[in-house]
């Protein structure tokens, strides 16, 4: 034991240098998150309402991805479901909103509720591998939509509930303080799933998604790693629906279709699995795509186009992005400054 | 923590009609190196996969620290346990130095590790992943992660399958040597590589279609009769 410690003191790495990295890379999430911070702030001075709304989109957006990009990309689990999430979350929050009118205790109570749904969804999951998996999640984004219109008391069917919203303090246009509040739930999300993914968690949920044997033999419980891998996404799935029902001020089946779900992977996948960078650049696709697509289709007068258009646009970017660069969009910026390093 | 005394009594595994394992019992006293050899088949790995909790034993039962013990194998760590894998197992999405690090806990874990990769002389791959590695490279990682968790109960399986002389000899030093002499751990090794059998081990447990067939030190065994005749067939 003793030897050991006199080699770890006498090996260079884990001294200084290792230190002053480390806290560099404690510190960045911080950093990266106070400038987004920034940017959305300036962003939201300077947008025009509409385009405020589509940033306020982005953000809700941008909580489901990284959740999302957290659990495939760095556990390994396949969710086709994380719409069905997303719509447990809005429908919490509108019952809670509807009932109580106090925005934080409504998003609380999507939280909550979410969490409670990602625990009985994540139990299932954790003994199940692969197709089955991805079958399971697939068969979750199909039933909850239709739970709406058997309660329907409740849930109002498929026209859904509208959720009433205080007015904005001060003189706060809506849409600049709807993408506030998105923005300010992407941001913590992303800041909190940075912390816990570059620290032991997030090598216990690569090493589960890498090898599960010799996870078991490091000391990692597997089926714990996978289920906490789960609700840590179901939550930001909930927080992302919660905001779109504050974003559309209603809820609706119609809104959180299967589409949603597999929409939600392509964007993952394209953004760089696994990565935070990735999940927002998924995110911007997620409304900057069928926004292009909705245009295209206009200028060329087609009915017929409108609504397929944007299928069409997002699997030919998934395939273009998949042949130019496999591992996402994420993962260019690396190769880009890897190759600027080497030619200097 | 103590020492770590582990003790099978009766071993038996049945895979269906296969029996893997026949009665197999064996004291693997502290900070000794007990060796297990066989022919391909012999149980080996079975054995090695019922002590880390792998495989349950149909029959017989196991005891650590002189307690009934039935082992879970994410609660090996835990308790001291640390065993390497034959076909390497390393996480290939992370670095040399994450993947030590997945096994230690604690605030100085990246310097545990990253002192676990130096004592395995792997240290200046640290920031390297392991599938772009050469496969004697990776062997020492997987060494070095058993290592950076402090086993006092270290289960090797083929160590030295794949290395060359040089480094089988830089092996049996480090087992012989840092290992057994300056931390008191406990080795149980699976091996093919006789040279390396016979000179770290001070007990040789040798099964045959998974029976055991003879237990003695090194000496005893490289003149056992049954022995010779499990490996090389029947005596002329």
């Amino acid at each position: 034991m003793t030897d050991m410690k006199t080699k770890a003191s006498a090996s260079p790495v884990p001294t200084k240098v290792a230190q002053e990295r480390r806290s560099m890379r404690r510190l960045a999430p911080i950093a990266a998150v106070l400038a987004g911070g920034v940017v959305i702030l300036i962003l939201s001075y300077t947008l025009e309402p509409f385009r405020n709304y589509q940033l306020a989109t982005v953000g809700a957006y941008f909580c489901v991805t990284a959740g999302l990009t957290v659990l495939t990309g760095l556990n390994g689990q396949l969710s086709l479901g994380h719409g069905a999430l997303m719509a447990t979350g809005a429908y919490s929050f509108a019952l809670a909103q509807n009932k109580w009118l106090s925005l934080p205790l409504s998003f609380v109570v999507a939280i909550a509720v979410t969490t409670l749904a990602g625990a009985v969804i994540g139990l299932a999951a954790a003994r199940l591998r692969g197709p089955y998996l991805a079958g399971l999640t697939l068969a979750v984004a199909i039933v909850v939509p239709s739970v709406t219109s058997t309660f329907d008391e409740t849930f109002n069917s498929d026209q859904g509930l509208s959720v009433v919203l205080d007015p904005p303090p001060g003189t706060i246009p809506m849409e600049r303080w709807q993408a506030w509040l998105a923005w300010t739930g992407a941001l913590l999300t992303v800041l909190l799933l940075a912390f816990l993914v570059r620290g032991a968690f997030g090598r216990r949920l690569r090493a589960v998604r890498d090898d599960e044997t010799a996870a078991k033999l490091a000391g990692v419980n597997i089926a714990r790693t996978q289920v906490l891998a789960f609700v840590v996404s179901a939550v930001c799935a909930g927080l992302s629906g919660a905001l779109f029902a504050v974003l559309a001020q209603s809820v609706s089946p119609g809104a959180f279709p299967l589409t949603l779900s597999l929409f939600l992977v392509m964007a993952i996948v394209i953004g760089g699995l696994g990565s935070l960078f990735g999940a927002l650049l998924g995110a911007i696709l997620l409304v900057a795509l069928p926004t292009f697509a909705q245009s295209v289709a206009e200028q060329t007068g087609s009915h017929r186009l409108e609504g397929n258009l944007a299928l069409v646009v997002f699997g030919v970017v998934l395939i273009v992005v998949m042949l130019a660069a496999p591992g996402g969009l994420a993962s260019i910026r690396f190769t880009f400054i890897r190759r600027f390093r080497r030619e200097r | 923590m103590a020492t770590g005394e582990l003790n099978l009594h009766h071993i038996g595994v049945r895979f269906g009609g296969l029996v893997a394992l026949d009665d197999v019992s064996l004291r693997v006293a502290p900070g000794k190196v007990v060796g297990v050899i066989g022919p391909n088949g012999a149980g080996k790995t079975t054995l090695f996969n019922v002590i880390s909790g792998f495989v349950t034993p149909s029959d017989g039962s196991l005891t650590l620290d002189g307690k009934p013990w039935r082992p879970r194998p994410h609660r090996l760590s835990g308790l001291g346990i640390a065993r390497t894998l034959q076909g390497v197992g390393q996480f290939g999405g992370m670095t040399v130095l994450e993947n030590v690090m997945v096994g230690v806990r604690g605030r100085r874990a990246e310097a545990e590790a990253f002192a676990a990769l130096d004592r395995c002389g792997v240290a200046q791959y640290a920031a390297v992943r392991p599938g772009t590695l050469p496969y004697a490279i990776r062997k020492r990682v997987e060494l070095a992660r058993a290592l950076a968790s402090k086993p006092r109960i270290l289960m090797l399986d083929e160590p030295a399958g794949g290395l060359d002389t040089d480094e089988i000899r830089w092996l049996g030093d480090l087992i012989r040597g840092e290992l057994i002499k300056d931390s008191g751990t406990t080795v149980l090794l699976v091996e093919h590589h006789m040279d390396l059998v016979m000179s770290v081990c001070d007990e040789i447990l040798v099964l045959d279609f998974g029976k055991p067939i003879a237990l003695g030190t090194p000496g005893e065994i490289s003149t056992n009769e049954r022995v010779t005749e499990a490996y090389l067939g029947a005596p002329a």
